[in-house]
């Protein structure tokens, strides 16, 4: 899980691609840094939002139990933990704290995610998705899953981005001498 | 040495160091997923403690007024609970917000008595009243605020939550408390959400304060020079008041308060239990059908026997007209 054993994986390190000249490879080298860092604190700030928003925790388990996928104490369990989970990687990820394996939790988060949304939709259940706060069912034809999961996919896509290239500034990781 | 075999001790050497510094590297990637491990877990378990913890108390909040039966104002500004149409042995509950004893009271037995009500085997008739109205600032106005603002809920169909709330907040004797914004708050909590709320309590609050603070020493100190110690001792807070109205110290700004009306009920009931075993003279005073409780009153069977072993009873007021909010501010003389 390293891109230092990997060198070939990020522009960071590349040589040049052979297909792309190598000022290319350069400036994508000095870029990426600045662009993991903004993608971190953009996901930070989505996740933090999101956790804010589901709080105080009736409105969360309430969410949850509108995809009536688990028993009334699983949802109630998930309803509770999710937000502080959600939290716990937004701390993460503002610190760069094991910024590769906060991201890939981030990214299996927004597969989750998506999955639950995609079976309501399969379901054909009236809910609003309860990403940000305000969950349960909605009246039908209110409901906007395209819209959640292509959201959805931005937000796994910055995920990926920061698992793939975990090196940026201002990371807590370089104190331990990670991803310098 | 031989060349070769130099040149092999070298890349045994190199391929050890490598080996080292991958050691090293995956040492220090175990530590950071494990500090990162040890913050998601103090976050999501030390949150989970206090949000299930949180959501459990709210919860039990909500069980515990679930069945209340209706809380019914009275034209003096007491507040019947009771079943619609029980027949069950009346308890009184004369009590004072700023008072210990009633604050021990309300801990032991306010449940009992709230579940006895709602299985129709008791009308309860809470009379707040204030005996600490003629002590100073912070005793007095605690007292007045409190018990104003009990009043207020009320209105709104949230006195017996918001007793339960004033009681769990008393300040202690002698110290600060009641203060305007925090028993808005407690309104808040009880689930009142009318702005009229706060308003009166307002209102209520600038009302006791001038009792305590400008009127009552101007009153006292009149009545001292006219009247002389001895006199004045036996007199109550109402008839003092009465006396002042007609020697110059104008008691208007009480009318139609709710601390003004909490000072008439006081006088109300040291007239109603005059003497005798039953007589009025401390609070918590607890009557069942008008028989005073001793000690049994402060544990939550003592006051199931008492109610158990007593006929049905008759509240002595009458219901407050709702459409009539002029009512709400007439003096309980009206009762008489």
């Amino acid at each position: 899980m390293d891109t230092e054993d990997r060198p070939a994986a990020g522009p960071a390190a590349a040589p040049a691609a052979p297909d792309r000249p190598p000022g290319t490879a350069r400036r994508l080298a000095a870029v990426q840094p600045w662009a993991t860092l903004a993608a971190r604190l953009a996901l930070a700030g989505v996740l933090a939002y999101a956790a804010a928003t589901k709080l105080p925790p009736a409105l969360s388990v309430q969410s949850v139990e509108a995809y009536q996928l688990f028993p009334p104490a699983v949802a109630e369990f998930i309803g509770l933990t999710l937000p502080l989970l959600e939290f716990a990687l937004a701390l993460l990820l503002v610190v760069g704290l094991a910024t590769r394996y906060a991201a890939a939790a981030t990214g299996l988060l927004m597969v989750v995610f998506i999955a639950g949304i995609v079976s309501a939709w399969a379901r054909g259940l009236s809910i609003d998705c309860g990403c940000f706060g305000t969950g349960g069912p909605v009246a039908p034809g209110e409901t906007a899953y395209g819209t959640d999961i292509a959201r959805d996919l931005v937000f796994l896509a910055l995920a990926v981005l920061i698992t793939v290239w975990p090196r940026s500034p201002l990371a807590l990781d370089r104190a331990f001498g990670l991803h310098r | 040495m031989g060349k070769a075999s130099r040149q092999a001790s070298r890349e045994r050497l190199r391929q050890e160091r490598l080996k080292e510094q991958r050691r090293a590297k995956r040492t220090r990637t175990l530590v950071v997923a494990g500090a990162a491990l040890a913050v998601v877990l103090l976050v999501v378990g030390g949150g989970y403690l206090y949000l299930s913890a949180e959501r459990r108390a709210d919860q039990r909040a909500a069980e515990q007024y679930a069945d209340l039966p209706p809380q019914t104002v009275q034209q003096d500004g007491s507040v019947v609970l009771a079943r619609e149409g029980a027949d069950a042995p009346v308890v009184e509950v004369y009590a004072d917000y700023q008072c210990p004893g009633c604050r021990q009271f309300e801990l032991t037995s306010g449940p009992t008595l709230q579940s006895l009500a709602a299985e129709g085997r008791a009308i309860v008739h809470y009379r707040p009243v204030s005996i600490f109205a003629q002590r100073p600032d912070p005793l007095g106005t605690n007292s007045l605020r409190g018990g104003a603002a009990a009043r207020a809920a009320a209105d709104f169909g949230k006195f017996v939550q918001y007793n339960d709330l004033l009681f769990e907040h008393q300040p202690a004797e002698g110290q600060a408390g009641f203060a305007p914004e925090d028993l808005k708050q407690w309104g808040s909590d009880a689930g009142i959400d009318d702005p009229a709320f706060a308003e009166r309590v307002d209102a209520e609050s600038t009302v006791a304060d001038r009792f305590t603070g400008e009127y009552y020493p101007d009153l006292v100190a009149r009545a001292q020079d006219a009247l002389g110690e001895d006199e004045l001792a036996a007199m109550s807070l109402r008839d003092l008041i009465d006396w002042g109205s007609g020697n110059g110290v104008d008691a208007s700004f009480l009318d139609g308060t709710y601390v003004g009306g909490l000072i008439d009920a006081t006088a109300a009931v040291g007239e109603k239990y005059a003497e005798g075993d039953n007589a009025f003279g401390s609070t918590p005073s607890i009557y069942v059908n008008g028989t005073l409780l001793g000690n049994e009153a402060y544990s939550g069977n003592g006051i199931e026997e008492a109610v158990e072993s007593a006929e049905p009873g008759e509240v002595d007021t009458r219901p407050l007209a709702t459409d009539d909010s002029a009512a709400t501010r007439e003096s309980p003389d009206s009762k008489e």
